[in-house]
């Protein structure tokens, strides 16, 4: 991916790519509030096709998390949905997580040849897309399998228990129990979780989807409890990745600045979408926009395969790859955002014509 | 004479025999709980579906949610009009919670030794004593589920009941005896305002019912309250379509002289000792009503005597609002009848008239009752604790509304807040048009120090610093631990406040 390089791996930024970071934070801000998990599946993409390395786009993501994280955990803290014990044994072992990702990411980074992205960031960022694209692909998969099933008659109401039946008939002692969450879980499974949610928020920046479905469906915590828990997990998830990677000199603060200017305000857009948009529909367009995501970023792949010498292509051909990777995933999140828009403009003007009726409608008597 | 005893049972609790002893003696009906879900079952709800979903730790969708209505609604409607016909005994799980709002319904709780129950249990299903222990703990976990999702309470909280009988070591028919003496008390008998509550209570149940039956309306999402015979209904703005068959459906509801379709995303829940349509409170609660799409629900809430404190450390409370105070007979409630309402029908109608009214209620007792009669299924975004103690001197109506607004956030996870915080909290005034141009000053300086300076801001994140040495990386990453919440905390205030000016927060 062409990018003019300011030093070393950063990119420079004009007004122009500025605006593009922001409208990138927007969209994931509104997709956050819309879906109630970080937007990262939107924004580290969309930073990738703007020419930013891979790692570099995963670290200002996670260091922008960090903030955005803290700021949101202290509102579901004072509504009593954080289990802190629960975020306590996550941590620790998230944090191994996160360092095992920061080692990678950074090692394939610094294994390239020049750094500056046409070789020297393919192979981390070959490394990134092709987890990106897995692990957003089953989250789409399942999510949108759910939406259908949803909308079935035999619906018996929720996504299928079969991991957490398999779960609870092992016994792996031994078992914490966590009192906000009200439930008792294996140590070996919390610590399992959170290597993995900590592996995924380091690698990609989305360690979310990971974490709260586990929560839910494996441990059994509430969904308000999940979702608490997993901000207040995020933020120090979000502050070990940053300082991790700061360490490594791969947080670009200008990115992670511009993306607060678009994402803080989409999240209040989104979740206003959430109450205006019926449940169903929501999951559907989840599903929908994350897959568009996942096949944007496999767009990009063979670009990386090429500057890896792995496939013979023509060079020519890596613009037009980001040029469509980049298309497909503006696309995506611009039709996601357009239809919770026009839902919301919707909502208003119904609410004001009712509001005019009963008015005359009181005149008239 | 009373005129409804529920009595909650746990599994092989000896619950049943208790009841119909008690019925034989009071000469009352008996109605057990799988009566009661036969009937529903009848009426087209899953409840085995329904049982099942509440029992796993599973999402739980917009359709169950539907399911769970209708079964509240058939319930509750089921109930109250059993008791209409004549005095009743109820066995079952949490029937007095589905009557919750009905002062003169007698809560009773069985228990039974946990060696008599294993036992009964292993002769019963020929197990084991450690598959029988198994089974005993998966059915109560599921019962307790059960009330925890379907009511929001724990289900073996002993507040929740009037007396606990264990009938370890009395005989059922001793018990029986004992809770007809108790149930001839004053505490029990039906008044006006209890009969009142429970009129208003079946109103909202069959409006509800109407409005599940019905294939017009049933796929939505409907909150009903009743209140002096106005049915109050409101609806979410994705249902505006459906809603609009509301009058219809409802068309001919015995006991309801008029119909009010509110369209909300939530309900905001106020509580005041007396109400005033022409207040700034009222002003202040509809501009943020109107902000969240959202309907008031109204609470009058007056304190006993004790300014709304439990009487005792430990004592158990009341939790049922229409329930007079421990000294209250028949002649409270009847001078209460003539009382005027404190405001609450008219400010009711002036929220009817902006398209905001949510239903109101009146609560008369100590802390306990309210609280009780808060923490309900309905959905709420804020609930906006309102003057008063207007008797008590100005320090002690300070500590009672903290005492009465930490009580209520404590049983309800929503922000709960005094009037004063109100403003503050909600709606954008001079302190907020100074914190944005505070914050936006920051923020801007920020931005435009970061940007004009990229080359040296980069080469410090890269740990070199301006002379040309290698600076240290740890330096460089404790900087940027420190600095991106700085930024995130002051843009975070500045779209706060914008959200608000533009009323979209």
């Amino acid at each position: 991916m062409e990018a003019a390089f300011l030093t070393e791996h950063f990119i420079t930024i004009d007004f122009w790519s500025s605006v593009q970071v922001v409208v990138l934070g927007m969209v994931g801000g509104i997709l956050s509030g819309f879906i109630g998990s970080g937007g990262a599946f939107f924004m580290t993409p969309g930073m990738m096709n703007l020419g930013v390395p891979g790692v570099v786009a995963v670290a200002s993501n996670i260091t922008h998390k960090f903030g955005k994280a803290m700021v949101g955990s202290r509102k579901h803290a004072e509504l009593g949905n954080v289990d802190k014990r629960l975020g306590a044994y996550l941590i620790a072992t998230s944090f191994i997580g996160i360092r095992i990702a920061v080692w990678i990411n950074s090692a394939l980074f610094e294994g390239g040849a020049d750094g500056h992205g046409s070789g020297g960031s393919a192979a981390g960022d070959l490394y990134i897309s092709m987890v990106f694209v897995c692990i957003l692909l089953a989250v789409a998969i399942s999510m949108l399998r759910d939406a259908l099933r949803a909308r079935s008659p035999e619906d018996d109401g929720g996504p299928s228990l079969r991991i957490a039946q398999a779960l609870g008939r092992l016994h792996l002692p031994p078992y914490v129990y966590f009192r906000t969450a009200d439930v008792r879980v294996s140590l070996w499974i919390l610590m399992a979780v959170g290597l993995a949610t900590g592996y995924l928020a380091g690698t990609i920046g989305v360690g979310g989807f990971i974490g709260v479905p586990a929560m839910i469906y494996v441990f059994g915590v509430p969904t308000a409890v999940a979702a608490g828990t997993e901000l207040y997990l995020a933020m120090y998830m979000g502050g070990w990745g940053a300082l991790n990677y700061a360490l490594q000199g791969f947080v670009d603060i200008r990115l992670t600045m511009l993306l607060y200017l678009g994402s803080l305000v989409g999240i209040y857009i989104g979740v206003y979408g959430t109450k205006v948009v019926k449940e169903i529909l929501i999951r559907i367009v989840t599903g929908v926009v994350i897959l568009l995501c996942v096949v944007s970023r496999a767009v990009a792949v063979p670009a990386y395969l090429r500057q890896l010498g792995w496939i013979e292509m023509d060079p020519a051909w890596d613009a037009y790859l980001n040029l469509a990777s980049k298309a497909m995933l503006f696309a995506a999140g611009m039709a996601g955002c357009g239809l919770i828009l026009f839902h919301v403009v919707r909502s208003y003007r119904q609410r004001l014509r009712v509001q005019h009726r009963l008015t005359e409608a009181r005149g008239a008597t | 004479m009373t005129q409804i005893v529920c009595i909650s049972r746990g599994s092989l609790s000896r619950g049943r025999e208790l009841a119909e002893a008690l019925a034989r003696k009071l000469d009352y009906a008996v109605l057990s709980r799988e009566d009661l879900i036969e009937a529903a079952i009848e009426d087209g709800i899953q409840v085995g579906k329904l049982e099942t979903s509440m029992m796993k730790p599973r999402a739980f969708t917009e359709r169950l949610a539907r399911e769970r209505d209708h079964y509240l609604a058939f319930s509750t409607a089921y109930l109250c009009q059993r008791v209409t016909e004549g005095p009743l005994v109820y066995h079952g799980r949490t029937g007095h919670l589905l009557l919750r709002d009905v002062g003169h319904v007698m809560r009773v709780r069985v228990v039974a030794d946990d060696e008599y129950r294993v036992r009964t249990t292993m002769d019963r299903l020929g197990v084991s004593r450690e598959k029988a222990l198994r089974y005993l703990s998966e059915v109560e976990e599921d019962r307790r589920n059960w009330a925890r999702l379907m009511y929001g309470v724990s289900w073996e909280d002993a507040s929740q009941y009037d007396v606990v009988v264990n009938v370890e070591r009395m005989s059922v028919d001793n018990a029986a005896s004992a809770l007809v003496g108790m149930s001839q008390l004053p505490d029990f008998q039906m008044t006006p305002a209890s009969r009142r509550a429970m009129t208003e209570l079946s109103l909202s149940a069959r409006a509800r019912l109407s409005l599940a039956r019905d294939p017009r309306t049933g796929s939505c999402g409907f909150s009903v309250s009743a209140h002096d015979g106005v049915v109050t209904v409101a609806y979410l703005p994705h249902d505006m379509e459906v809603a609009e068959h509301v009058p219809a459906v409802l068309k001919g509801l015995e006991g309801a002289r008029q119909i009010l379709a509110t369209m909300a995303s939530t309900t905001i829940l106020w509580v005041q000792e007396t109400f005033d349509p022409t207040s700034e409170t009222f002003r202040e609660v509809v501009e943020i009503a109107g902000k969240w799409n959202a309907a008031v629900e109204l609470v009058r809430y007056v304190p006993d005597q004790n300014g709304g404190s439990p009487s005792s450390p430990g004592a158990y409370t009341t939790p049922s609002p229409a329930r007079a105070p421990a000294t209250a007979g028949i002649e409270d409630d009847v001078e209460e009848e003539h009382e005027d309402d404190g405001g609450l029908k008219a400010t009711l109608d002036d929220l009817a008239r902006l398209g905001r009214a949510g239903g109101g209620r009146f609560v008369r007792g100590e802390r306990g009752s309210l609280v009780a009669t808060c923490c309900g299924t309905v959905p709420r975004s804020l609930v906006v604790v309102g003057n008063l103690f207007v008797g008590k001197d100005p320090a002690a109506k300070v500590r009672l509304t903290r005492e009465m607004r930490d009580a209520l956030a404590g049983s309800m996870r929503v922000p709960v807040v005094t009037v004063d915080e109100l403003r503050s909290h909600y709606l954008f005034g001079r302190g907020d048009a100074l914190r944005l141009v505070a914050y936006l000053t920051v923020i801007l300086l920020l931005y435009v120090l970061v940007f004009t300076h990229q080359t040296e801001v980069l080469d410090f994140l890269l740990a070199r610093w301006p002379s040309g040495t290698v600076g240290s990386k740890y330096l460089v990453a404790l900087a940027v631990f420190g600095f991106v919440p700085l930024v995130a905390y002051a843009y975070g205030q500045v779209a706060r406040s914008m959200m608000k000016l533009i009323k979209m927060e």
